[in-house]
């Protein structure tokens, strides 16, 4: 009814300062919410971002080669064939890359690096060009300048590497510079190759520590493999959000082409190395997941985040209801004689039940948009500072090495709703009392 | 006792208690009394003598210890709350002693209010019913004002408007001349007065003021929880005392 729509917002008007007081701490808790929540969404996007570049397609199509029952190593043998199936079986495929695996130590003049090995086709890829970005030479270098070096296209010339900002940093080396690669081959010898770093690119957090970038041609030559083998096929969709049930589909369609498949297991692929070393069998197994399983081990920080981020809020927000109930006791005590008035005159239970709600939901709306907009307003003042994160543990945490915050409409909307309603949720009490009051005691109520 | 005229309000054998700690004040004993559509009844009495809880009872905003009241046709004993609450809002107008107005809101809102409280009317009716109201109590000029902006004698003027807007079969008003100085407080009975040769709209008010009560038509003295006499004022002034039975020239 609009009249109480019109009693409810002029009775917060009538006091400014509570009303004020009140709508400050809500408003805070909302700006409080949207931030962590822009951080958290930020935090997911690196984790997509730095999933999607680093170790994985939307799909992954890897696989174990068991040539006894003792021994395992990551690879596809026959992709041809594999890819053929994928191509043809996968809706929505934007396109299909190759990736070898390794693992190996990088070496210069002064220092050395435990890495995986990235094995590529730079011909094949176009996404990760443009996510890849390259640091500036400073952040590698001391004294360096802020241009940035490099070209990771030249990853398509023979014995080139791409280097991550904080390896390069390590292995005090910059574009140009040469490093060397040594593996262990599958028979246990020993085989290094020289590179030519080509590019550095800037960190992505903790998963960026542990990969360089190789030509396909070099990971072959240090393990000794022929052409028709592979470490996986990553899986590119047009729509990311098809990522789980493409998996699904492409696990179907290479069981039907006769292809033996491990369990799917939401877990990395080198998590599953030392099981499939323990399984009997031999041969070729192939083992398709989609990017969340490949990164699985990271979600637990979004998690982590995630859980802290309500707490916090939650024990705000019980702090303020305090606030909430206490004001609105003083509110229904004051007017206990107008309660009164409204109930003889005709009016319901109800009506001033939803009398007092509609106050407190009021200030509830008002307060949180104000809060969600400021809080939005900074979240993206600071994304845009592209503030850098000082500590390495924090780095790993945020998996970036920049303040990261993403903005999203629907965390706004989560923000003002969660707390709108925890707002009209502490009122409820106090209105609840206030709608029971008997007419002729609220009547002849004195302060 | 008459049975052939059941009365707008009836009252049969009332009894009021309240409890207070180990005492129970018996603020109404027994009381009878009926009142016709169309009267002009003053309940006087000196302070403490149970004018309130006699008037609180007709206006169903409290409930009897023992007896039967009967408003506007319905024993309200049995009611719910629910019920009560829209035989208030259709039946009854209340006047204050201090007015009550809604502070928040401007004399025509208030005048509305209980309008918007029973609903079903459009905005064009609505308004024109109180510019109607507003206008017999003489304050059209003071319509979009706000309640703590008018004299006492104004803002019980509203309070009569919102009364009134809603046609009820019943006014009531407890001391309505008891915050106002005592020409303003005789304005504001003769208004009463008027409305209720006019209209034919029953009132029932109280008040411990002689200069008030000899304005009514209607009599009724109340003594600590009794009635001593109800009848019309010529009756009481000719020496006739009848006892509280409503039964009247
Ligand atoms: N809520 C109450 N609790 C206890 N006693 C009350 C209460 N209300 C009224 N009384 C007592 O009942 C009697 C009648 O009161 P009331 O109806 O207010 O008289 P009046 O309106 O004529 O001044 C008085 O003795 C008063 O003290
Ligand atoms: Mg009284």
């Amino acid at each position: 009814m609009g009249v109480l729509l019109s009693i409810a917002l002029r009775n917060l008007m009538q006091s400014p300062r509570r009303t004020l007081l009140l709508g400050l701490a809500i408003g805070l808790v909302t700006t409080f919410l949207v931030l962590l929540l822009s951080l958290s969404r930020g935090i997911n996007e690196n984790l997509v971002t730095s999933a999607t570049t680093m170790s994985a397609g939307h799909v992954n199509v890897a696989g174990f080669w068991k040539p006894t029952t003792g021994t395992a190593f990551p690879i596809v043998t026959g992709v041809a064939k594999v890819r053929e199936v994928v191509e043809k079986s996968t809706p929505g495929l934007d396109y299909v890359v190759e990736r070898h695996r390794g693992w190996g130590k990088v070496v210069s003049e002064t220092g050395s690096v435990q890495s995986g090995l990235t094995g590529l086709v730079a011909a094949e890829e176009s996404r990760f060009f443009d996510r890849l970005i390259l640091a500036e030479e400073k952040e590698y270098k001391d004294g360096g300048s802020e241009q940035v070096l490099g070209d990771p296209r030249r990853l398509s010339e023979d014995d080139t590497i791409v280097l991550f900002a904080g390896q390069a940093k390590k292995l005090g080396v910059g574009v140009g510079d040469v490093v060397t690669i040594k593996t262990e081959t599958m028979s246990g010898a020993s085989n290094t190759a020289d590179a030519t770093v080509v590019a550095v690119a800037r960190d992505l957090g903790l998963l960026s520590s542990f990969s360089v970038f190789v030509p396909k041609s070099l990971v072959l030559n240090l393990y000794q493999l022929n052409d028709d083998t592979t470490g996986a096929l990553w899986v590119y969709l047009k729509d990311i959000e098809k990522s789980e049930e493409t998996s699904v589909i492409v696990r179907g369609a290479l069981i039907d082409a006769g292809f033996l498949l491990r369990d799917h297991e939401s877990n990395p692929f080198f998590f599953k190395f030392e099981a499939v070393q323990g399984e009997d069998w031999t041969g070729q197994k192939l083992d398709v997941t989609w990017w969340q399983d490949e990164v699985s081990f990271l979600t637990w920080v979004l998690t982590a985040f995630d859980t802290v981020t309500w707490s916090l809020t939650l024990i705000l927000v019980v702090i303020i209801a305090v606030g909430i109930m206490n004001a609105m006791w003083n509110a229904v005590r004051e007017r206990t004689r107008e309660i009164g008035t409204m109930r003889a005159i005709g009016m319901t239970q109800t009506r001033v039940l939803v009398l007092f709600l509609l106050e407190a939901l009021f200030l509830g709306l008002g307060a949180t948009t104000a809060g969600a907009t400021l809080g939005a307003a900074i979240a993206l003042g600071v994304d845009a500072a592209r503030i850098p994160v000082p500590s390495d543990a924090v780095r790993t945490i945020l998996l970036s090495n920049e303040l990261n915050l993403s903005v999203q409409l629907n965390s706004l909307l989560t923000a003002v709703v969660f707390l709108t309603a925890f707002t009209g949720l502490s009122a409820l009490w106090p209105a609840i009392r206030a709608s029971r009051l008997q007419p002729v005691k609220a009547l002849t109520h004195t302060e | 006792m008459s049975t052939a005229s059941p009365g707008i309000v009836r009252l049969t054998d009332v009894v009021k208690d309240y409890p207070l700690g180990k005492v129970t004040v018996h603020a109404l004993q027994r009381v009878n009394l009926t009142i016709e559509k169309g009267e002009f009844t003053v309940i006087a009495g000196p302070s403490g003598s149970g004018k309130t809880t006699l008037l609180n009872l007709i206006g169903c905003i409290d409930v009897a210890t023992a007896g039967e009241v009967t408003v506007d046709g319905k024993s309200t004993g049995k009611l719910t709350d629910k019920q009560l609450t829209a035989l208030r809002l259709n039946s009854i107008g209340f006047i204050f002693q201090s007015f009550n107005l809604i502070n928040v809101l401007d004399i025509k809102q208030n005048v509305e209010f209980p309008l918007l409280l029973q609903g079903g009317m459009t905005k064009a009716q609505r308004a024109a019913r109180v510019d109607d109201v507003v206008d017999k109590v003489g304050l059209r000029q003071f319509a979009s004002q706000r309640p703590n902006e008018l004299s006492g004698g104004q803002r019980q003027r509203v309070a009569i408007a919102r009364a009134l807007v809603t046609r009820p079969a019943i006014v009531l008003a407890d001391e309505p001349t008891a915050n106002l100085d005592s020409v303003t407080g005789t304005q504001i009975i003769d208004l009463m007065r008027d409305i209720n040769h006019a209209d034919k709209t029953t009132f029932i008010f109280s008040t411990h003021d002689d200069k008030v009560m000899k304005r009514a038509d209607r009599i009724v003295r109340i003594l600590d929880g009794m009635l001593e006499a109800a009848g019309l004022s010529e009756a009481r002034a000719s020496g006739v005392i009848e006892n509280g039975g409503g039964v009247h020239a």
